[in-house]
């Protein structure tokens, strides 16, 4: 194989480097075996190249949209990369902390509510007397007060949902951290 | 020019098409796919095409591949094969192809 063509082939495999090795020696193998079959039929490695096109276009081909090595600096590249950082590094500092602080508290907090429900229920049945549960209570439209079985039976609900809201939280927490390392994975930076 | 865009555009999912019926005659390797769509300028595709395309297909597991040598000394070549997904696929696409040229003669003759 003449000179220019293996350098042509180096250079396409060095954009397919996010490709795993066994992959990418498959893809130059085929590359290579093209060539061979056009210089069979008679063309020059000039107009092999010139098929082909530029390495990094027919690097670009098999990564899809994905960006590929450049030659060098690219403005379109600088400026893919300032965008995502813009992006992420702007809602990450609402986003991950905001989720970091609801996610824990509001499980905790859905634990916490029918606990203490149920503390003032059976304090009322039994007549425990239990200091400060005169504060524990349920009120609704600021005048009427739940009984303590009835506010029992609400703070259930309310610590399901807090918890399932804290867990919704978590979850979201987790899928943005990972698509925004998925996107930068493909940014290669 | 307009026309070549709608080209290129018509180009893009028939060619998935068109290497697929090839493939389920027999096994092909990628230059000699390129070689047979050649044949019909509308249809003639280069290598950042027709791999990339080949690569995607082995990949949904409807094409496989094998290396296999050549008699006239040149370095193996790399032959697909259609697998029984593929020509599942292929069938869809027939049926689907078949609705499309109905469709389009139907608008036609209207």
């Amino acid at each position: 194989m003449e000179k220019v063509l293996e350098s042509y082939l180096e250079k396409v495999s060095k954009c397919l480097k996010r490709i795993p090795v066994s992959e990418r020696a498959d893809i130059i193998k085929e590359i290579e075996s093209d060539m061979s079959e056009l210089q069979n039929s008679g063309k020059t490695s000039a107009e092999i190249i010139e098929r082909l096109g530029e390495p990094q276009n027919l690097a670009k081909a098999y990564l899809g949209d994905l960006l590929v090595c450049g030659n060098g600096f690219s403005w379109n590249r600088f400026l893919t990369i300032c965008a995502f950082y813009s992006v992420a590094g702007f809602s990450g500092m609402i986003v991950i902390p905001s989720l970091a602080i609801i996610a824990p508290v509001f499980i905790i907090c859905g634990v916490l509510v029918p606990v203490l429900a149920f503390v003032k229920m059976a304090d009322n049945i039994l007549g425990l007397g239990i200091p400060y549960m005169e504060n524990i209570k349920i009120i609704f439209n600021g005048i009427e007060e739940l009984t303590p079985v009835a506010g029992f039976i609400f703070s259930v609900v309310v610590g399901v949902l807090l918890y399932l809201a804290g867990k919704g939280a978590w979850k979201l927490l987790m899928a943005y951290c990972r698509k925004t390392s998925r996107i930068k994975s493909k940014l290669s930076v | 020019m307009v026309i070549d865009s709608w080209k290129s555009q018509i180009k893009r999912g028939t060619l998935e098409f068109c290497i697929l019926l090839m493939i389920n005659k027999r096994p092909y390797y990628g230059y000699e796919i390129m070689n047979k769509l050649d044949t019909w300028p509308v249809l003639s595709a280069k290598e950042s095409t027709i791999y990339p395309l080949l690569r995607r297909l082995l990949k949904d597991g409807f094409l496989s591949s094998s290396w296999q040598e050549t008699a006239e000394g040149l370095p193996p070549r790399k032959y697909y094969t259609i697998t029984d997904k593929g020509k599942e696929y292929l069938e869809a696409m027939s049926q689907e192809w078949g609705n499309l040229l109905t469709a389009v003669k139907g608008i036609e003759g209207e």
